[in-house]
């Protein structure tokens, strides 16, 4: 499995063609039928983040409530369709993200018990970057069963905040790029050839 | 038969008493039945008013729970969606985040950890 | 009903709904002779005639605050009267059919009436069939005029001339034949 790799100059085109080729095929991969059903990561309560934050978001959303909010999702308006399109396949949205008013408020060892969580056999790191000028980094796992994506999760790591995603079922991140623009969605840019 | 019928038919259908012993059978039967029926028919009546005034009060709050369950599932429904898409903005962010740090980063040093 | 008697029937039954008992036997008394009689020519039976009409005045008294004059408390008992009647005679048929001399005709009271013909007349009018020999009794027995009757019955004024037309044709022709056998 193709990595960045921190420790060459070529990490950057690396990363790049990661991105660019890999995350299409880990769509590639989603839009296959889901292989068996991953159990959600178990995330920290972060009390003591909670504390020192200024924002706190704490989503839990499982099969449940996904199927609640899709049935809110209005199939006429076209970001309501490609939202509902995109949860579709999936068991469960997870996410914790705290935001604070001075840098580095929280120390990454905060995080530690979901990294650990994702060393487990069928997580794989699919990307790490480190940006030195942001001073961000951001870890993408996927998990991977019997060749079929049944998981993503993103560590990131900005100066002013902490975010993490769990995201369990098939997802398209392709599915996810139409939605860019959408919903205050950032455009990915996950243009091929580039 | 005399030519007139209607008279001759009056006066074999002129009604006929059936006597003293046949109002007092039907008193009797009447103060009978009044007897009988002197506590069940208020225990009836207010069994059945009860009963009414359950069913009412029943149907009421049956109607108030189910709005109530309606309008806790449509905030709910609301929230959730909500919550999906700043889940879905935070996820599409941060792999934003991941592209532009490869696209646009200078080949520099590993970025410092934080807390590390 | 004349006037008199329909109030004095009203005050008895206002009487009657309050609880007291002689009232409602005052109002028995006045119309038991009407009620008696049509059951007992229609079902052609005294007994059966006496529950009937028994059951008529129980019902009333179940359902005195619903009369609401004189006038309509004579029209309800008719009214209940025929109705159980015609019910009776649909569940027993062998009623209807009574066969000429076995009729448990009732001879009338009058000084001046003939007897005889009475009796033949009474069960020549217990053969007919039950809708048109209520209407016939009606409009003899009760003296009620043709837009009364269908009232009652719940028939069209139409109805009732028919069949008071019909009735009585057959009638004098049943007479004119049982008075040829006989002689």
């Amino acid at each position: 499995m193709i990595t960045a790799n921190l420790n060459y100059p070529t990490r950057t085109v690396l990363a790049r063609r990661v991105l660019l080729t890999l995350l299409p095929t880990l769509a590639l991969l989603a839009r296959l039928a889901s292989a068996a059903p991953l159990a959600p990561l178990k995330l920290p309560d972060f009390e003591s983040l909670t504390g020192k934050a200024t924002q706190s978001v704490n989503i839990t959303l499982d099969s449940n409530l996904l199927g609640l909010a899709a049935s809110f999702l209005d199939s006429d308006k076209p970001e309501d369709a490609a939202a509902k399109e995109l949860i579709a396949g999936l068991q469960g949205v997870y996410v914790r993200s705290f935001t604070f008013d001075r840098d580095f408020a929280y120390s990454m060892t905060d995080v530690d018990a979901v990294r650990r969580q994702l060393v487990a056999p069928g997580w794989q790191r699919l990307v790490g970057v480190r940006s030195g000028k942001e001073k961000a980094n951001v870890d993408i796992y996927i998990s991977v069963d019997a060749g079929r994506a049944n998981g993503l999760a993103i560590i990131s790591s900005e100066p002013r905040q902490l975010t993490i995603v769990n995201i369990v079922g098939s997802i398209d991140l392709q599915k996810l790029h139409k939605l860019e623009g959408k919903f205050g969605i950032p455009k990915l840019q996950l243009e091929e050839g580039k | 038969m005399s030519n007139d019928l209607d008279n001759d038919l009056r006066a074999a259908l002129r009604p006929v008493d059936p006597g003293e012993r046949f109002t007092q059978s039907v008193l009797a039967r009447v103060a009978t039945e009044s007897t009988r029926s002197a506590r069940a028919p208020k225990l009836h009546t207010t069994t059945l008013r009860w009963t009414s005034v359950a069913l009412a009060i029943s149907l009421v709050m049956g109607i108030v729970v189910a709005h109530q369950w309606q309008v806790r599932r449509t905030q709910r429904g609301l929230e959730a969606r909500q919550q999906l898409i700043q889940a879905l903005q935070l996820t599409g962010e941060k792999l934003d985040l991941a592209y532009r740090v490869v696209n646009d980063e200078q080949p520099t040093q590993s970025a410092a950890e934080p807390g590390a | 009903m004349s006037e008199e008697a329909s109030c004095q029937s009203e005050e008895w039954l206002t009487r009657a709904l309050a609880g007291d008992a002689a009232a409602f036997g005052m109002l028995v008394r006045t119309h038991q002779r009407s009620v008696f009689s049509l059951a007992l020519r229609m079902v052609s039976d005294r007994q059966k005639a006496e529950d009937l009409a028994q059951e008529v005045f129980l019902q009333l008294h179940r359902n005195l605050a619903a009369i609401e004059s004189g006038a309509h408390l004579a029209f309800w008992l008719r009214k209940v009267t025929l109705n159980r009647s015609i019910d009776r005679l649909r569940r027993e048929p062998k009623l209807e059919a009574m066969p000429l001399d076995a009729a448990d005709g009732v001879v009338s009271e009058a000084e001046d009436a003939d007897p005889l013909l009475a009796r033949r007349l009474s069960t020549l009018v217990a053969q007919l069939p039950a809708a048109p020999r209520a209407v016939l009794l009606l409009r003899y027995q009760e003296d009620l005029d043709p837009t009364e009757i269908a009232r009652t019955l719940g028939m069209s004024v139409n109805t009732v001339k028919s069949h008071l037309k019909r009735s009585l044709s057959l009638l004098r022709e049943r007479f004119a034949d049982t008075a040829r056998s006989s002689t």
